[in-house]
Order: C-alpha cells, then structure tokens, then sequence
C-alpha cells in the first residue's frame, strides 16, 4: 500500500491552516491560563490544588529514578575486592558502540583463572543502552550507581579505568519503586 | 524657550518611546518569551541568573544574554567577505530599527497651545516608507548568509529572500484594501479615521472593517519575522539558517532584529487593525471629565491625560498582539518549505487580491 | 564399490570408507569429537551417531563401514535424541567455563549444544574437582575438568608426533587425561594437540586470554619456518588492535593440504611469526651519515640510491646484489630482470648457509630454513653457499662499489672478520630487509620491506610446489614488498618495470620462467602447483587441496 493513501487529502478550510492552528492555540492556551492562574494563586499565598509546572529544581532535588533506569557502569567486586568480572570480553562483543576495551591477564589463584588487566569504558561513546550488563555471564558490570553527570574537558578524561570502575558503589537511595507517587514537583 | 520646551518634550516623548520599544521591549521580550513559553509548556521557565541572590522569575537572564553576547568571541569564518560579514547584521537591525519612525503612538498632544505629532517622523507617506523598509530588510539576510562563505547559510538566505519577497506581496496587497477604506497612506491619519464609531457602538477599526486583510496580514507578518512556525530560513538546531556562521554581538544583532521584527509587525498590526493609539469610549469621557486647563504650564490637563491613556492603550495592544504572536509561535510546528509557498502565493496572494476587489466594489457603491 | 544412502543422498563410496568419511565427502555434517581424518578411529565419544535402517540401535558413523545398499539417516528423531543423550553424559562433569575458556566460540561442545543439545540439566550432584590449569609442555596449558576424553591427543601423540606422552589415568567419573609421569608434551608438534582438541581442555599458552577467538580474521597463507612451505591460517585482530600488546598477528593454525603438511604444522613455524612485530622490526627508511644510522624517508633516500647506482653503472664499477630465499618469487624476478637488464649484473647468489645444521625431521621440519630456495633456484640464481663467499671475497678485496643485500645475517653464515672486510669493501651496501641484525648494523641504506604477513606472493617449497601467501595485515610504518622497492627504482634507472600489483609481478614471471609457465594466481588457489624445471606443469591436486574439509583445524 502506498503510504499516501493512508492520508486524507486536506479541504480547502483545512488548506488554510486555520483550524488546526485555532485548535492548536486554543490547547496551548488553556495551558497557559491555568498555569498562570494556578502561579498567581501561589503567589498571593493561596495553596493552588495543582502545581503551576512539573519542574524539579535539578541540583537541589533530584527527581527519583525509576528502578530500571541505567546510570554509570561499575564492576562489582568479590569479597575480597579483585573484579568479579573474568574478562569473558562478552560486553566487549555486545557493546554495539565499541567502548569498552578490556585486556585480560592469568589471575594468580587457580579456580578463577582469568580477570581483566585493563577495563576502560569509552564513556563519550557509550550508548548506556546495557546490554554491557545484560550480556555479563558473571553479573559483574551492573549500571547502578545512580551517577548521571558525566563531563569531562579532554576525550581522554571520558574514558573510565578498571579501578575506577570497581571502586564505585551502588545508590539505592536514588532510586524508588515508585517514582510517580513519591516525586512531587517543586516550584 | 517655549519652542525650546515644545521641542524638547516632542523629543524626548519620541526618544522616550523609541528606547521603550527598542532597548528595553527587545530583551524583555527575551525573558517574556522564555517564561510564556514555560507556562504554556507546564514548565517554569529560566530562572537561574541571580544577582545577590535576587532571581526576580528569571528577569536577569535578559541582562546575563546580553552580557554574554557582548563579550563572545566574534568569530570570523575563513574565506567570509569581512566587509559584508560585518555590515549584514548592521544592515538587519537598522531597517528593523527604522521602521519604527512611522508608527504613531498617541494622538496629537498640545503643548503651549503648539500641536506636536506624537510620532517620531510625520510622514504623508508612512505607509509607502514601511514597505520600503521592510524591503530592505531583506538584504541584512542574504549578504548575511552570503558573507558568511557557507553553503549552509547561503541556503538559509536563499529560503530567507525566496519567503520574505513572497509574503511582502501578500502584505502589501492586503494593506490596500486599508488604503481603500481609510483614504489616506499617512498612518496617523489612517490611526485618527479609526476612531468613529460603526452601527454607533462598534469602533471602526480596521479588523472590523478588513477582517480578511487582518488575517492575511497576521499570518504574511509573521512569515516576515521569521520566526516559528515560519522559521525555515533559521531553523537553528536542524536545518541551520543564514546566521549560521555568526556568533557574539553579530548573531546577538540578527536575533535583535527577531524581536523587533516581532514588535514592529505589532505596531503596525494595531495601528491598520485594532484602532492604533485609539481608546473607544474612554477617550470622550476624558476629554469631558478633565478641564482643558494649563497643567505644569505648559500642558492643557485633558489632552495630556489623554495623550497617556492613548499611548498606554496603544502599548497594551502591541503587548496583546504580540501575546498572541508569542502563542502562535509556541503552539505551531515549523512550515516546510513548499507550505510556505504555497501558503503565500496560492493562498494568501489570491485571498488578498479578493478583499481588494471587493473592498473597491463596496467602497465605490458606499462611500 | 557399495553404494549407500545419507538422509536421502544416494552415493557411490570406496570400500573400506566409513559412514562419517562418507558423510564429509558428500559434505554432510556428522557431529564428532574423537574422530579425526588424520588420526585413527577409536569410536570413543560416541555423539556421531545416526540411524542405520534395519541396525536395531544406533550405530556411531565414524567406526561403521558402509555395506552396499545401506541407509543412514543423520537427522532423524532417534539419531538426534541418541546425540543429545551422549552429549548430556559428556556434560555431567564440565564446568561450563566457557567466559575464561579459550575454546569459546570454536568449541564443538557449544556448537552441539546449540545444535541438537538445549536441555535443562538435570545433574543434582556436585561436579567432579580436577586440576585446571596445569602447564603440560612448553606450550600447553591443560584444564582436566573440560576434557571429554576423547583421545584425540593421545593418539596424535601416539601415531603422528610417536612420543607417546599422554595418556588417561583412573577410571569412571575420575578418569582424567595426564601425561604420564616425569613426561612433558614437548615434541616438536606438541601445539598441534591444541588445534585439535575439541574443547577447551588443552589451551596454548601463547594464545592464552590474549583475545576471544570470535574477534579473529583469518587469511590463507604459507609458512615460513621452513622449506615444507606448510599451509596455514594467519588470524589478526584487525579491529580491537590494542588486545594482543602490540603484535598484530595473534596466531597462526595450520591448514589442511593433503600434499604437503595433512593437518599439522610444527612448533617452530607455529611461533615463527613473532619477528613481524619484534623489536628489531625495520619500519622506516635508515641512511648513514657521519657513520651513524638516522631515520629517513623513502622521498630522501630513493634518489641517493638512485645516484650510487647511477655512478657505479657509468664508472663501469662492478655492482653486486645479494638475494635471498626469504622473498617470495615475485620479489625474486623482479630483483632477477632489474638487475641484469639494468645493473648488469648476471651472478646472483641467494643462500647463507647457517654455522650450525639446524633441526630437521623426516616429516615435516626440513633442514632449509627458507622458504623459498627452490624457487631462487628456478629463478636462475645461484643456491649455492659459494657463491656467496665469492662474492663476499670479491667484496673484501675491494672489487665490488655497491652492494645490494637483501634480509639476511651475513654472521650467521661468515666468519665476522670475512663479513667486516666484505662490508667495507664496497662503497655503498645497500640492506633491503624486515629485520634489523649485524649486517643491517653496518649498511648505508636500510629499505624496510614488508614481511609474508604484509604483502602478497607466492613460495616455491621444497618440492616445487608453488603456494601463494596473502596479505593479512597494513605493512608496517613505511615498509614495502621488495618488489615495490625494485620496481620503484626501476622506474628512474634504465628499463621501468611496469607491475603495479604482486599479480603482474607473477605474469610475467610466468611467461618468462619455464618452471612456472601456465600458473596464475587463480591457479594455484589455496593449494597450490607443482613447478617443474623442465617447465611441464602436473596439473595438481589443486581442486582436492582446496576442498579443506571443517575438521583440519578441530
Ligand atoms: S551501555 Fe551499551 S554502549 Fe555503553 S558500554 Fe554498555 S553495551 Fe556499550
Ligand atoms: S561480560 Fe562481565 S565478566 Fe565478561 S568481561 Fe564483561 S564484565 Fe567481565
Ligand atoms: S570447553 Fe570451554 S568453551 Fe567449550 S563448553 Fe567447555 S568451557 Fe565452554
Ligand atoms: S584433552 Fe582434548 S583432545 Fe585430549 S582427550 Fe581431552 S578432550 Fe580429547
């Protein structure tokens, strides 16, 4: 089927543009009033029932992460604190922008032969899509840290090394079962 | 002296009007712009520049732009012609500026018994002058985006003129239907011949009178400022426009001229449409309440009371106006490009011929 | 001959054959761990079975002889079931460590798992402990716990490598594959086992967690180590370059070639890669000035060679050019037509024979180190050490102005002393080579050329069998194949050699070589030709050797 035929030629009256632009300013509109009515109310010290915006005001209050949400990389660690992570290189295979690069290397103990001598993950690459973390066979690199703010001045600063990496701890504190009840906007 | 005092109180009322309207409007318009648009979008809008810890709801981001702007690099493409890289912006703003010489903003005001037009320049042909300007105006773009040595922004200067020339036919042709009506190209007078009344209760306003042209006028206007849903010569974050290359004070310029734009289509949407500096009603009861006498020696007190409220109902319609520009401009995606064409030539174009052939047939059997 | 069918395939196969070999060369995937075309049949591991029609139970394809009229189903239901029982038994004990095991992704224990395995364990019991990680040769790391005993290793080293090291001790659950005590796997084929243990019990050291196999290319080429010119894969990681600490090539596994190397490859070829990334490696033109070596460019360098050849032709000064059997045949007529159509020059020796006879064997390890001196030999130039030494000795006394070696360690073969005068003797010496070593030290110009790995051509090994290499991996830093090297001072300097490719090189080396006369690189193929020097062409096993079946490298 030709994909124009799902369409409805327009009218003449609809040629004009007017009745959606009418529609579209009356929407808009509205918004506009009962936001504005709803901020002067606040203003004056009357408690408006809704807020006027839906804005969190970002580095004073966090909006709480949904549970799935994927934040920055860590590699969890064993008990006694070397890299679960076995060097498999399978979120290396997985990774579909290429940004993780590990080297691995003999692990002294012999059960657990292998671990990574280098794990750096090529953030200003990284997609955070997770099927790094989806693709661990040890569950070894989860992306729960709750860390958004990722900058740097050089590309090289955006990579993240292995210690770094081990050395991050969950925030179970960002998140929230229930995101939608428990955030509350602030104006 | 007393011509001195006339003199100086004419100049400083224009000078007065035109820095309201220019320097102060302009980033206002910025901060108005920002905190509609947030309210309109359930949001809250800039608020974080702060002096001292003052916020004032984001007012100081105005001051905080234009800070920076100022002292952005200017940066110069490789290959730019630097005479007309520099010029074009110039170029822009000066006929933006311009423009607002004609627009009368109050009725005549008496000083010393003398008349004094409030407008900055008087002239029988303001109407003419303003298309003039507005068709110069053109010329900032495209050496904008021809100086500036980049395909990207000549193509956006090729889609600035190709949309500009287009929809200043349309607005010159739905102005001479107000031509017809008004009898006059002088916009004060086509402001003063507003103010009767119709059927004795409606004001004789132009939007009354010329709905159609209203509506022409509207739509090729903000087609002529540029901007959403008419801004595909610009379209900053996808398709890139003419100032593509210009960063600083020179991208602060083009953007200037953005808001003043906005304003003049304003202007001179209240002065053809809604009546210009004209108060209906109110103005007879003022002029009957208040003595005609001398007040600070040099006014007559109803007159200048008068005077006030006209300009103050005159700015309260640009500001309405450009409210519903705002709106419009919020609420609407962009055009592409062949809308626009034929939004302007086979839609407005014909429509405008129309009112004007009908306008003549009436006005010819009625007046 | 008995004529049998295979999942409906009607076939004509040779008495004696068995249902797999019969299979393989109809191209019909039998699953197999322990049957191996090169090694005998044990029928130990069991997962090739299949459906005879009319045999009440399965039968295992590799030990069962085809019988006229038989009909064998490999896809049927039992067949399938029957498999997939074997390899949960084989399963029982695994540790499944597929993330650190270098088999991954070339394992026959996944890929059948995948195929027709898919079930959920059913094991309650606790898997068996046994050693991992154990070295058991220079080369080779054994894990017991993912051995499935299969035997293959045990019998290469019983009928191929005959050293008789491994064998299985204990018995049931405990049986585990050992060397036998005091034993080491170190015969010189000792990696083979590696290649074709089916799982990841045996893992080469070398190889270890360098990289996941998965990220491998492979190209067709030709060993070096040697004169046998065995066949073999060159597997680079092209794409995550910064595995591997440097070294481009990550492996090298031998390739199947019924008329030269079978299945096998030695120790010593296997590794013999290494000096493509060594440190010595030559990776920028190199001129003399005020007797120290310094880095150059081909742009500065080419014209001053240019010039001493120039001098050296007009002053009627001998020139002398020392070739070696390390450069392809390309490389070699090129060298041969420049030379005397250009330089003049009509004796051109090749061989350095080391102080010391190195190793060699009656299977596949020859005594010549070069891979190409039978073909030096059909090239015209002169194989023979003494020549070489004339050369040198005319060099020593002063007769020869410009010196042109290519690769070789004159020391290995020459007194220092003889070496030292020779060098100095000449006015310029010229070193065109991919390593550095004592006589490189002591040249003007140094032009880095590309090794087999880098460039494209073919070897004429020790039979005559022209085989052709490919390029595998970008020359290094500025190095080029010595045929572009030639060519390109051909270009300024009497006749131009018009080739712009290694192809063109071997057009007309066809044309003007009677040995290689109607070969082309189409020819030759993955196999390989037999040159003859009566210039008569045995039309080979070119097509046999090209049908390389999966189970070469298992
Ligand atoms: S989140 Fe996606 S893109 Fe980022 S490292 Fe993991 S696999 Fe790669
Ligand atoms: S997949 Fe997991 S275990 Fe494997 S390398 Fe990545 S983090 Fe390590
Ligand atoms: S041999 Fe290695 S790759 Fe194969 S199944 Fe066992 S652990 Fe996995
Ligand atoms: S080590 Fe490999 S080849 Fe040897 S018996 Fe075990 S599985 Fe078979």
């Amino acid at each position: 089927m030709n994909v124009h035929d799902k369409y409805k030629p327009l009218t003449w009256w609809e040629k004009t543009y007017l009745p959606a632009i009418i529609s579209g300013v009356l929407l808009t509109f509205g918004h506009f009033r009962r936001n504005m009515v709803n901020h002067i109310k606040k203003a004056i010290g009357m408690k408006p029932k809704v807020s006027g915006a839906v804005t969190f005001q970002y580095p004073e209050v966090r909006r709480p992460f949904w549970p799935r949400l994927r934040t920055l990389h860590r590699l969890v660690r064993r008990e006694d604190g070397s890299p679960r992570c076995v060097g498999c290189m399978m979120c290396e295979t997985v990774c579909p922008a290429h940004c993780i690069y590990i080297v691995a290397e003999e692990r002294p103990e012999n059960q657990i032969e292998k671990q990574p001598r280098i794990f750096d993950i090529d953030l200003g690459k990284c997609i955070f899509c997770g099927y790094c973390v989806e693709a661990c066979p040890e569950d070894a690199i989860r992306m729960d840290t709750g860390i958004v703010e990722i900058s740097a001045y050089t590309r090289n600063d955006m990579m993240i090394r292995r210690d770094q990496l081990l050395s991050l701890e969950p925030k179970k504190e960002y998140y929230t079962e229930r995101p939608d009840l428990e955030g509350k906007p602030v104006l | 002296m007393a011509d001195f005092i006339v003199g100086a109180v004419e100049y400083l009322s224009k000078f007065i009007f035109f820095i309201i309207a220019v320097l102060v409007i302009s980033p206002v318009l910025t901060w108005v712009e920002r905190k509609q648009s947030a309210v309109m979008q359930d949001r809250i809008g800039a608020n974080r520049a702060e002096i001292l810890g003052l916020r004032m709801l984001g007012l100081f981001h105005a001051l905080a732009d234009s800070l920076k702007l100022f002292t952005k690099e200017y940066f110069v493409p490789k290959g730019a012609d630097r005479l007309i890289f520099h010029l074009a912006p110039c170029i822009s703003i000066f006929f933006a500026v311009m423009g607002f010489a004609v627009i009368p903003h109050a009725d005549t005001l008496i000083i010393s018994g003398q008349p004094v037009e409030m407008q900055i320049v008087n002239l029988n042909i303001g109407l003419l002058y303003f298309f003039a300007v507005l068709g110069m105006a053109v010329y900032g773009v495209v050496l904008g985006a021809w100086a500036s040595n980049n395909n990207y922004a000549l193509l956006g200067g090729l889609r600035a003129s190709a949309q500009m020339i287009s929809y200043e036919v349309s607005i010159g042709i739905s102005l001479v239907g107000i031509i017809l009506v008004y009898q006059s190209v002088d916009l004060m007078e086509i402001t003063r011949a507003q103010g009767d009344l119709l059927f004795g209760f409606l004001p004789k306003w132009g939007i009354f009178l010329q709905p159609l042209a209203f509506f022409i006028f509207m739509a090729a206007g903000i087609a002529e400022t540029k901007r959403i849903p008419f801004d595909a010569p610009e379209g900053e974050s996808e398709i890139v426009g003419y100032f593509i290359e210009y960063s600083g004070m020179g991208f602060g310029m083009y953007f200037l001229t953005d808001f003043l734009e906005t304003i003049l289509i304003a202007c001179l949407t209240v002065t053809f449409f809604l009546g210009g500096w004209q108060a209906p009603f109110i103005d007879g009861w003022i002029l009957q309440t208040f003595s005609d006498s001398t007040f600070l020696g040099i006014f007559q007190l109803n007159n200048f009371i008068l005077t006030i409220v006209q300009f103050l109902a005159f700015v309260f319609k640009v500001c309405l106006v450009i409210f519903m520009m705002m709106t419009i401009r919020w609420t609407l995606p962009r055009f592409r490009y062949d809308q626009i064409m034929n939004l302007g030539w086979k839609m407005l174009l014909p429509l405008s011929l129309f009112n004007i052939v009908v306008t003549a047939i009436i006005v010819y059997f009625i007046g | 001959m008995p004529t049998i069918t295979i999942d409906g395939k009607e076939l004509t196969v040779e008495k004696g054959k068995t249902i797999i070999q019969a299979a393989d060369e109809a191209g019909i995937d039998i699953p197999r761990y322990c049957y191996h075309p090169g090694l005998s049949i044990v029928g130990q591991c069991r997962i090739c079975l299949v459906e005879v029609e009319k045999m009440p139970k399965l039968q295992v394809a590799c030990y069962t002889p085809v019988m006229d009229g038989m009909v064998v189903h490999t896809q049927s239901e039992r067949a399938r079931k029957g498999r997939k029982d074997v390899l949960e038994f084989l399963l029982v004990n695994h540790p499944i460590d597929c993330p650190v095991c270098d088999q991954a992704g070339e394992c026959f224990l996944q890929d059948y798992y995948m195929k027709f395995g898919l079930y959920d364990s059913k094991m309650l019991e606790d898997k068996n402990k046994k050693s991992k990680a154990v070295p058991i040769g220079k080369h080779i790391v054994l894990d017991s716990e993912r051995c499935i005993l299969c035997t293959r290793c045990i019998r290469f080293c019983d009928e191929v490598s005959k050293t008789n090291e491994l064998g299985i001790f204990h018995r049931g659950d405990h049986a585990e594959l050992l060397p036998y005590p005091g034993k080491t796997v170190d015969n010189p084929y000792s990696v083979n086992v590696v290649d074709i243990c089916p799982v990841g019990a045996l893992t080469e050291k070398d190889f270890r967690f360098r990289t996941r196999v998965w990220y491998l290319d492979e190209t067709n080429s030709v060993c070096t180590g040697c004169s046998t010119g065995c066949n073999i894969e060159v597997h680079t990681n092209k794409k995550r370059e910064y595995k591997n600490e440097g070294r481009r090539v990550t492996r090298l596994k031998p390739r199947f070639n019924k008329d030269v190397n079978e299945y096998w490859i030695c120790d010593e070829g296997r590794y013999s890669f290494t000096y493509v990334d060594a440190a010595d490696r030559l990776g920028v033109v190199m001129k003399r000035v005020k007797g120290e070596l310094q880095e150059s460019t081909w742009a500065e360098v080419m014209p001053e060679v240019l010039t001493a050849l120039q001098s050296a032709k007009e002053n009627n000064k001998r020139i002398a050019v020392l070739g070696s059997p390390k450069m392809t045949n390309e490389d070699l007529f090129a060298l041969k037509k420049f030379a005397s159509q250009t330089l003049g020059v009509s004796q051109m020796p090749v061989t350095v024979l080391p102080k010391e006879k190195p190793f060699s064997d009656d299977f596949l390890i020859r005594e010549d180190k070069n891979p190409n001196t039978k073909g030096a030999g059909y090239l015209g130039y002169d194989t023979d050490h003494k020549a070489t030494r004339k050369l040198l000795d005319d060099c020593a006394s002063g007769g020869v102005e410009l010196l042109i070696i290519f690769h070789h360690d004159l020391e290995a073969g020459f007194e220092t002393e003889l070496v030292k005068s020779a060098l100095s003797g000449a006015k310029t010496v010229v070193f065109v080579g991919s390593n550095a070593n004592t006589t490189s030290a002591r040249a003007t110009y140094i032009l880095p050329s590309c090794t087999y790995v880098e460039k494209e051509g073919t070897f004429t090994n020790f039979a005559g069998r022209v085989q052709k290499i490919n390029r595998a991996i970008e020359p290094l830093g500025d190095s080029l194949p010595e045929w572009t090297i030639i060519r390109n001072l051909s270009r300024k300097i009497g006749k131009a050699l018009a080739y712009f490719e290694a192809e063109d090189v071997f057009k007309d080396l066809t044309k003007n070589t009677a040995a290689f006369s109607g070969m082309s690189y189409s020819a030759i193929g993955d196999g390989g030709l037999v040159a003859e020097e009566n210039g008569k062409l045995k039309q080979g096993d070119a097509k046999a050797a090209a049908q390389k079946t999966e189970t070469a490298t298992a």
